[in-house]
């Protein structure tokens, strides 16, 4: 309670900093996206999308246009000043509050997510908005709230092909959620294992995998939790609430303009904080080598926290990179394929997962000790 | 922190209120949803953050999913508007539950009061200690509940896979 009003100030600050570069970040993603999508499918993508001086400077400005980095701007553009339908059919106080709903629970992620450190001293302090005892629970509460979103969308379009939608990632949401909480177990093991007091904290836990990244020590882990982001995202090949094959655009179908613009940020911001959480918990966050080198290591000052903040997007963008390099690749599940290998093969395998790493975590231990 | 306390106190009550009062039920199950997280906010008050994140993982992001995906599921969601929500005795069920509430309330509101204010501020729970209380002193209560769930979570994965083979 002894707060003073310039520490409020700058925490709000700093949150808004963060806030803006998530959404700069998932702007960027969606352009990314489209280049991805070109270069896998052997089109050039979007590079015609121009601003009136800016586009005019010789070298400079036709090659951002060629990048297509104006295109971003135009399509924000685009949904801002589109016509905003509201069809008389739905439930206005639930379909306002959908698009809003699925956008909090990426922006508060964040919050609690290291993203890079400071060593003053040979001490290091991470740098993060929120440095939670219980970072990973911190997480998992809010992204479970991520359904909801769609959900809220799916029953106040009051329609169809929504409603099949909303129903579709409930079922699919809870289903993958057990499984991505398993898999995560024994890496807290580990990082709490005789000798490691990491606690449930992200930045101990980046810290411990100083020797070696998450995932190296277990893979396995690290494929299904990735699997399980894919399905929590909604990503292709998990898109069912969406698949525009069979339900026009799932639980967005009534949404246009910036309400839509909203569910379409979200759902990059959504990717983007979770490619975030995979790097923390099993790529090391900003440690440069898979394994610990004494060689390579981060200096201290401001040039080693900017290399680490610079190590932890890189690493996120691969991440990124790679959902949308899957999208692009593999086809969509059918919805009951998609329930099958949750239930039966995800949860399964966890659970087998989750007692081989106690058993290998026991063994271990009077090494360790 | 008073002042806190109040707002969220007041908004689980409204969002209890709401939950029994509403016709429509998607609208009450959202009733019960705002009651959750308030309590979760109380929660955090009372610097139990551990039990204020199960809250939110467990009653809003799981049980109110279910909740909301089996009531999407019904065909009737607004219920009959011709049948009152209060029946004739409505104030003898309120005297009584209010009697009960009393009744549970007061010896739990005096007994804290008269307790010394010095064990309290040496109370400082964190999630390690908690951990750590769980696994020496009631670790068969742990354990035993532990193999139920996991017991419950390999059947349901059998009933899946056999439902799905036929």
């Amino acid at each position: 309670m002894t707060m003073e009003v310039t520490d409020i100030v700058w925490v709000i600050v700093k949150a808004a900093m963060v806030a803006i570069a998530l959404l700069s970040f998932s702007n960027l993603a969606v352009l990314a996206e489209r280049k991805v999508s070109s270069w896998i499918q052997g089109r050039v993508g979007p590079n015609r999308t121009t601003l009136p001086l800016l586009g005019a400077i010789p070298i400079l400005g036709t090659g951002l246009t060629r990048m297509g980095l104006f295109q971003p701007v135009a399509d924000g553009l685009k949904l801002l000043l589109k016509e905003d339908p509201v069809p008389d059919h739905v439930n206005k106080f639930y379909f306002f509050l959908a698009p809003v709903a699925s956008m909090i629970p990426a922006i508060t992620i964040v919050v609690v997510l290291p993203f890079g450190q400071i060593i003053a001293d040979g001490v290091a302090s991470p740098l993060v908005l929120a440095d939670l005892d219980i970072g990973i629970l911190f997480i998992f509460a809010v992204s479970s709230l991520g359904v909801y979103g769609m959900i809220l969308a799916g029953w106040a379009s009051n329609s169809k092909y929504p409603f099949l939608g909303g129903i579709r990632s409930s079922a699919q949401m809870i289903s993958y959620e057990l499984s991505m909480g398993l898999s995560i177990l024994p890496v807290f093991m580990w990082a709490n294992a005789p000798g490691a007091e990491t606690g449930l904290n992200l930045f101990s836990l980046v810290q411990h995998q100083q020797l070696v990244w998450g995932v190296i020590f277990m893979p396995f882990s690290a494929l299904l939790f990735l699997i399980s982001i894919f399905a929590e995202t909604n990503r292709l090949p998990f898109d069912m609430p969406e698949s525009e094959s069979e339900l026009v655009a799932g639980f967005n179908t009534e949404y246009g303009s910036f309400k839509f613009g909203l569910f379409f940020a979200a759902e990059y911001a959504h990717i983007i904080v979770g490619s975030g959480v995979f790097t923390v918990l099993f790529l090391g966050g900003w440690h440069p080598l898979p394994v610990y080198s004494s060689a390579i290591s981060l200096p201290e000052g401001s040039v080693g926290t900017l290399l680490s903040i610079g190590i932890f997007l890189v690493k996120t963008f691969l991440v990124v990179f790679f959902f949308m390099w899957i999208r692009w690749t593999l086809p969509r599940f059918r919805y009951d394929q998609i329930m099958k290998l949750g239930w039966t093969m995800m949860l399964p395998l966890a659970l087998v997962n989750l007692v081989l790493y106690a058993i290998i975590l026991a063994l271990m231990t009077p090494v360790t000790h | 922190m008073t002042v806190a306390f109040y707002i969220m106190a007041a908004i689980a009550v409204l969002g209890a209120v709401m939950a029994i009062a509403l016709r429509n039920v998607v609208h009450a199950v959202f009733s019960v949803l705002l009651f959750f997280s308030a309590l979760a906010g109380l929660f955090i008050l009372l610097l139990a953050e551990f039990i204020a994140v199960v809250q939110v993982l467990v009653y809003i992001g799981s049980v109110g999913i279910l909740m909301l995906f089996a009531i999407m599921l019904t065909t009737k969601v607004t219920g009959d508007p011709t049948r009152k929500l209060l029946s004739r005795g409505w104030a003898w069920g309120g005297l009584v539950s209010g009697a009960l509430l009393l009744a549970f309330l007061v010896p739990l509101i005096t007994q804290s009061k008269s307790e010394s204010n010095s064990q309290l501020s040496n109370f400082n729970p964190s999630v390690k200690d908690l951990g750590l209380t769980l696994m020496d002193p009631y670790f068969a209560s742990v354990g035993v509940i532990a193999l139920l769930l996991t017991a419950g979570l390999i059947a349901a994965v059998v009933a899946a896979s056999s439902a799905s083979g036929e």
